[in-house]
């Protein structure tokens, strides 16, 4: 707890050297060991912001995703957790959205191996020892076109020291739900059918169908490390559990994994060898489609019963064509089943010292070899039972990735004078297998069965059976060097070359540079009557550029048929093949430049710590499926390299060490960060002619009965703009309809004298779905052996259509479907979507609150036994009307920005956790 | 620096190897390479041929000629006094997407509208690289093949054409795979119309002489007779189809325009009468049971010529409107689901005489109407009161209505297949395009038009549903093509025909500026103009940014 607070650590290259010793320092070994951190983290060339977020600052309380353990903790980065929270693979942002086709999502590698979000959540938090988030190109140079969107580096816990050392981490915890959407009881939907003289059936109960479909989580995780060693060699092994039951009665996950890694020396320390095998089984039963689900427990009539009749059938309004019986639809199947196998090995040669005598002097020249090998499996397998799926219907399919990986490093580091240089040469191949199969069938006469024998159904249907493969490679190459001068000037410089399997050729390969620039004042002379106030003052600066392929897939450059499907030929049927999308072998890489300018100051021996930074980062030759005129072209879409996106943004870290004393410390921790997205252009040259993508395409709509068609889109994406913004009619207000009831009174904002809502006519800018301001603040108290941790975040700046209010506010609908309490008194009788119904999103969340307790022990085999309780998702502060406002705000799909019936009821978890080190 | 020096040397070496290396080969896998596609006679018939019929029908929204939803068939069904969609409360407002239709303010910006026009484009485009494809592989195919190949890809192609001249008027006729964009240009109404009479007529020859409604080696193909009736179709409506402003009142007179059908020069009603007799010829008749045309098994039809071959398990083409039209509880009594959507007009019912002594007898065939039995079992809704239809009730806003929810005859016709899937979307019964009792009308009224008699088709027409036969005046053939054709995506074109389009009918109000009849054609969607500008608007329309 002593160590530096400041959830930012800034790596560069000699102040990172030292920070190296700390966390690499092996006993007495030679301090020319410290560089490589793994084999693939170039030191040498990392001149920026690097955020570092050590144990110390990840989240606690009840963290069962690593991304939870991240939540809030780094500037720039947004993580939002799936729809129920804290359950479902959450979604990554790092300095917002730079590609509308894809890519989007930060690289992650886990000790020093390619892998991706959903391989991290598999990982158990206890065993990563740090995080490392690179966001500037500089940075993220050589990790090229897979690092575009930032990079997650993940360091996961090894043994060290000779020591044998076990320890156990473990914490349950209980899900309450505690907020639910305000609907008419069964009192309240008959008195109000009846004040209208509406037709209503009433079969007798009165059932709160929110509170039916939910129950009590449940939470419980189990953590064994052991590790060892001797003096050449080190090893530790872990073993985690998790099982979660949601408050969702169907909903659960099940994680368990096993990881192991060894470490040996050998002649003389010259060689380290670093092997790491890693496993784990995920399976998870999801709700097969949560929006029915949750518009169906919101709108059901509410006198139906609760329970399900005999056959397993349920009663439901029959006039509610869109909604079903809640119990009836938990009974759907959505089960997922993910395997990851991962292994790796990694050597360091330290070359002179192996081929001279000069073992301890600079320069030095090491050589890294990486070979890896992941395997993936994930396995779905759906049932919709013939209570609510005419004759029932059952999937099930697999996808299986296989990925290789060998990287090759050669690395100069050498010191002379008031000079230092490091220069490094790589390169890497990486290729992976990935096969994919699937089949659905219907014709059910049992619902006992499920997906389990798919036997029992009568008919395969034309289309639903099929399988895909590809392979996809990328080899690359990057040379760095970075060169220091006095040990305050740093320049750093880098060439990347990419080259992917996905382009035809004449356009595999990118080029990509970088370059940066570091000045450390507190080493100037001027400088030394501050130097007692200030640890760091330094300024930074850098430009660089990375490639991104994120958004196509193999193929997508090469003219391919497929099965369109089937006809009758000669009275037999044959499945055809043809075209089904346009080609474009001149597909290539979409670029992204960043221009970043930052400092970092660190004052009164760490107490106070300010980081700020502004970047710009402009991506050209965006991949997007532009439309293309038809005729001449076949189909609208072609996937493209023309458009144009910039995202800038300032982002500030604040750490103050309040309290440091022996038996007390208060530690505050706030970062912010203001980002602007602009879709820039969408237009450009192909082929030699024009093409205009249009300025206005809608992303996200409502659902639900009536609404249907182009009148109910609500977010788009318009250029000029950032993306995902809403552009909705105008509402003035309320009108009466002669019959009593209200309207919607909607401006004729174009004054032609007509109101038209569809997508060019009366319709403005109303706001923008994304935050522009975020907020992740840490307060931290201890006393003594005690200790007390806050984590808030925060959105400000953003806007959240309330599709739910304006569905369950529609009298219009009602008694078909029930309404919300507030609705017979309001008594609108319209469903036009205007901007009535968006709010303003800001929002602070306090993320939870954790109390510890070291217990001092005086054991001669307990190191350390600890204690914790915790709340998390404590409460929410914010306007917004809905259910929460921490709906989808980051990433660009279907639902950004809108809240439309699809919320999980709002819940807080309340755990206990233990520690034990022997 | 020389360090500096050969590391870049180093690295620059590297990268030129790398360039000669195969480790960045795309091998395909999974999907074909396109020209392996053709590697046969039989494999180019397949490929180039056949699955331009995957597109004859659909599975999504506007893809398909008929069976599914926001498409070519509801532009040319609820534009029109046949039928409509009513608001029911908090179902089928849309966006008022339903209610535009019905009274004609639809939009060139109407996403349902752009989506249609890309459907039919994108079958003539590929109908345009089938042709490619063939010439390209010649040498695999007798001549004789080859004609055939071509003149049937030529005709598909035709008839998409024409549905986009239908729907579109002036529109881009491309037939050049690959057609460079500066060479795509809007033609004039009349001269995509006698481009597509000329193609036709000279596919004709080359088409098999085959009932394409029959299961069997030309089941759902454009065989000849197909071909000839869409010609039949072409030559009625060519006094709509050859005015290039019908905007202006005025148009060509079908009478005295010339064409030239097998050597012989005939107008535009002798071409018409010339292709009914032929298709007579080949032995098309009534089927006595009309209802049989639409049954579950309707493949043996002696009266269908086009059809949508469908069937749960081999196809994937669906039908739509049974599902959208009947109520939920009636649904529920055949175990599907419903939408509770689609009605007759006020307008068709009383043309069906519903209410009156002389109620037609196609009205029981083509409509629920009244207290709704299934296995002889009346309907019972939530309230546990049976379930009536109300013919006789009907507006374009039924929210207020005690009938809400039953309002309207709802659409029958085709038989209900009680083992479909996907809520009966998936049926056996094939969807009927062009068929004989069609042809009949067709001819009756060419010859009307032409001055001569057309009483006897007309009878036929009326006595193999035991109705009683009525004077062969133009109105009454207009009359009997609604009572004989309903639900079959007719009657816009029939409208236009006569003039009725335009103006007031059921429940509708001609809107502002609609009596130039500038709505007898759609607009060109916004997104097309937006993205080839020198495509311009048609009259009466804006092009709203």
């Amino acid at each position: 707890m002593r160590t530096p607070v400041f959830l930012t650590l800034l790596f560069l290259c000699l102040p990172a050297s030292t920070l190296v010793a700390q966390t690499r320092h092996h006993g007495k070994r030679p301090v020319k060991l410290q560089i490589p951190i793994d084999s693939l983290t170039v030191n040498g060339t990392s001149l920026g912001s690097v955020d570092v977020v050590t144990e110390n600052h990840m989240n606690k309380g009840l963290v069962t995703n690593p991304l939870n353990a991240l939540t809030g903790q780094a500037a720039g980065v947004n993580i939002t957790s799936g729809e129920n929270r804290m359950a479902q693979l959450s979604s990554v942002r790092v300095r917002g959205t730079t590609s509308i086709t894809g890519g989007n999502d930060p690289l992650v590698i886990i000790d020093g191996v390619y892998s991706d979000l959903s391989a991290l959540s598999s990982v158990y938090p206890s065993d990563i020892e740090s995080f490392t988030i690179l966001k500037n190109a500089a940075e993220t140079a050589q990790y090229g076109s897979r690092g575009a969107s930032g990079v997650i580096e993940v360091k996961t816990k090894r043994g060290s020291g000779t020591q044998f050392h076990i320890s156990y981490d473990g914490n349950i915890g209980f899900e309450s739900k505690y907020k639910t959407l305000d609907m008419l009881d069964a009192p309240g939907y008959i008195a109000t059918a009846q004040a209208l003289g509406l037709y209503y059936k009433d079969e007798g109960s009165n059932t709160n169908f929110q509170d039916i479909i939910t129950r009590t989580g449940y939470i419980a995780n189990h953590h064994v490390a052991f590790s060892g060693g001797s003096k050449e060699s080190s090893y530790r092994a872990s073993l985690s559990a998790m099982d979660h039951n949601t408050i969702i009665r169907t909903n659960s996950y099940r994680n368990y994994a096993a990881k192991a890694d060894l470490t040996q020396w050998a002649f003389d320390d010259l060689l380290k060898i670093d092997f790491g095998v890693f496993g784990s089984s995920q399976k998870s039963h999801d709700l097969f489609n949560p929006w029915e689900v949750f518009y169906s427990a919101a709108a059901q009539n509410p006198t139906i019963p609760a329970t399900t009749n005999a056959d397993g059938s349920g009663d439901k309004n029959n006039t509610a064509e869109q909604i079903n019986h809640p119990m009836v639809l938990l009974k759907k199947k959505n089960d997922t089943k993910n395997l990851n196998f991962d292994a790796h090995i990694d050597m360091d040669f330290n070359l002179l010292g192996l081929l001279s005598d000069k073992s301890n002097d600079e320069p030095s020249i090491h050589l890294l070899l990486l070979g890896a090998y992941s395997y993936n499996s994930l396995e779905n397998a759906t049932f919709c039972p013939t209570w609510i799926w005419a004759q029932g219907q059952a999937t099930r399919g697999e996808r299986k990735t296989e990925s290789w990986l060998g990287n090759a490093q050669l690395k100069f580091d050498d010191t002379w004078g008031a000079h230092h240089l490091s220069a490094t040469l790589l390169t890497e191949y990486q290729k992976s297998n990935a096969s994919g199969f699937w089949t659905l069938v219907k014709g059910f006469t049992t619902n006992e069965l499920g997906y389990d024998n798919l036997g029992a159904a009568s008919t395969i249907p034309y289309g639903g059976t099929g399988s895909d493969a590809d392979s996809p490679s990328l080899l690359s190459f990057m040379g760095s060097l970075s060169y220091t001068l006095l040990d305050r000037y740093t320049l750093g410089a880098s060439l990347r070359a990419d080259g992917s399997s996905m382009f035809a050729s004449g356009h595999k390969w990118g080029a990509f540079p970088s370059v940066s620039l570091s000045w450390d004042l507190t080493k100037e002379p001027f400088f030394h009557a501050l130097s007692h106030l200030f640890d760091i003052m330094r300024l930074r600066t850098g430009y660089g550029q990375s490639g991104n392929l994120g958004g196509i897939s193999s193929y997508y450059s090469q003219n391919l048929v497929k099965p369109i499907g089937t006809v009758s030929v000669d009275n037999t049927p044959t499945t055809t093949m043809g075209l089904f999308r346009n080609s474009n072998p001149n597909l290539k890489w979409e670029t992204r430049s960043t221009f970043n300018v930052g400092t970092d100051i660190s004052l009164w021996h760490n107490r106070l710590v300010l980081t700020a930074e502004y970047y710009y980062s402009r991506t050209t030759d965006m991949l997007y499926q532009y439309d293309v005129p038809v005729p001449p072209f076949t189909f609208d879409k072609l996937l493209a390299n023309l458009g144009k996106m910039s995202n800038q943004g300032v982002e500030i870290g604040l750490g103050v060490t309040a309290i440091s004393r022996k038996d007390m410390e208060l530690n505050v921790n706030l970062n912010l960060s203001f980002q602007k997205n602009k879709l820039i252009s969408l237009s450009g040259e192909y082929n030699g002619y024009q093409l205009t993508a249009p300025d206005i395409t809608s992303i996200g709509s409502l659902s639900g009965a009536g609404f249907h068609g182009g009148e109910n889109n609500i977010v788009y994406q318009i250029v000029g703009q950032p993306i995902g913004v809403f552009y909705l009619p105008h509402c003035k207000g309320l009108v009466k309809n002669e019959n009593g009831s209200y309207m919607y009174d909607i401006e004729d904002l174009d004054h032609n004298g007509r109101v038209n809502i569809e997508d060019g006519g009366d319709r403005y800018i109303a706001g923008q779905a994304t935050p522009k301001w975020t907020l992740g603040s840490n307060i931290s108290f201890r006393y003594k052996d005690f200790d007390i941790s806050l984590q808030m975040n925060g959105a400000f700046g953003h806007k959240i259509y309330n599709g739910t209010a304006l569905t369950y506010m529609n009298m219009s609908s009602f008694p078909d479907y029930n309404v919300m309490s507030k609705a017979p008194e309001m008594n609108i009788k319209d469903q036009r979507a205007t901007d009535y119904w968006l709010e303003r999103g800001d929002y602070l969340n306090f993320d939870y609150l954790t109390i510890g307790w070291n217990v001092p022990l005086h054991s001669r085999y307990i190191s350390r036994l600890r204690l914790s309780a915790s709340v998390n998702n404590l409460a929410t502060i914010t306007a917004y009307s809905g259910l929460t406002p921490m709906i989808n705000s980051y990433v660009v799909d279907s639902t950004l920005g809108i809240d439309d019936k699809r919320s999980y009821p709002v819940y807080r978890t309340f755990s206990i956790g233990v520690s034990i080190q022997f | 620096m020389m360090i500096t020096k050969r590391l870049l040397l180093l690295f620059a070496t590297a990268l030129v190897l790398s360039t000669f290396s195969s480790c960045l080969d795309e091998n395909t896998k999974g999907l074909l390479p396109e020209e392996k596609a053709y590697n046969s006679a039989t494999n180019l018939y397949i490929n180039t041929v056949a699955t331009l019929y995957n597109y004859i029908g659909g599975n999504s929204d506007s893809q398909g000629l008929e069976g599914t939803v926001r498409g070519l068939y509801d532009y040319n069904t609820f534009s029109t006094d046949e039928a409509i969609i009513p608001i029911r409360g908090g179902d089928w407002y849309d966006g008022g997407f339903w209610q535009n239709l019905y009274e004609h303010r639809w939009t060139a910006s109407d996403e349902a509208l752009y989506n249609t026009w890309l459907y039919l484009y994108k079958v003539a485009m590929l109908c345009n690289h089938s042709l490619a494809v063939i010439d390209a592989n010649r040498s695999l195919l007798t001549d004789k093949d080859y004609l055939a190949y071509t003149s049937e890809v030529k005709a598909v192609r035709c008839l998409f054409y024409y549905e986009l001249m239908d729907m579109f008027g002036r529109i881009p006729y491309v037939t050049k795979d690959q057609e460079s964009y500066a060479d795509v240009k809007q033609q004039e109404r009349s001269t995509v119309f006698h481009n597509i009479i000329d193609e036709l007529q000279a596919c004709l020859p080359y088409l098999a002489n085959e009932h394409s409604n029959l299961e069997g080696n030309y089941y759902g193909r454009m065989t000849r007779p197909v071909a000839q009736f869409l010609l039949a179709r072409l030559f009625l409506n060519a006094e709509v189809y050859a005015d290039d402003d019908w905007t202006d009142k005025q148009h060509p007179d079908g009478k005295t325009m010339t064409f030239t059908v097998d050597g012989l020069t005939m107008n535009a009603w002798q071409a018409c009468v010339h292709y009914c007799d032929e298709i007579e010829k080949e032995g098309y008749q009534l089927q006595p049971d009309y209802a049989f045309n639409f049954s579950v098994h309707n493949e043996t039809s002696v009266e269908n010529i086009f059809t949508i071959p469908m069937d749960k398990i081999k196809y994937q083409n669906q039908f739509w409107y049974l599902y959208r039209s009947r109520h939920y509880a009636h649904g529920g009594a055949i175990g599907m689901d419903a939408e509770n959507g689609t009605s007759a007009t006020l307008a068709t019912v009383h043309a069906y005489g519903y209410g009156t002594d002389s109620l037609d007898t196609r009205f029981a065939i083509n409509f629920y109407a009244d207290t709704v039995k299934v296995d002889g079992k009346v309907v019972t809704q939530e309230s546990g009161e049976p379930l009536v239809y109300q013919p006789l009730v009907m507006a374009e806003n039924l929210t207020y209505s005690p009938y809400e929810k039953t309002a309207g005859a709802r659409m029958a016709k085709y038989e209900i297949d009680r083992k479909a899937y996907a809520d009966g979307k998936l049926q056996d019964n094939d969807i009927v395009l062009f068929r004989f009792a069609d042809v009949l009308l067709m001819r009756a009224e060419a010859k009307v038009r032409n001055g001569e008699n057309g009483q006897s088709d007309l009878d036929a027409v009326r006595r193999r549903v035991g109705m009683p036969c009525r004077p062969a005046t133009l109105d009454n053939i207009l009359r009997e093509r609604l009572l004989e054709l309903m639900w079959e995506g007719s009657r816009r074109r029939d409208l236009i025909r006569y003039g009725l389009f335009h103006k007031a009918y059921d429940l509708r109000q001609p809107i502002e500026s609609e009596s130039d009849a500038h709505t007898i054609v759609f607009p060109i969607p916004t997104k097309a103009i937006d993205l080839n500008n020198k495509l311009t608007q048609n009259k009466g329309y804006k092009t709203e940014k």
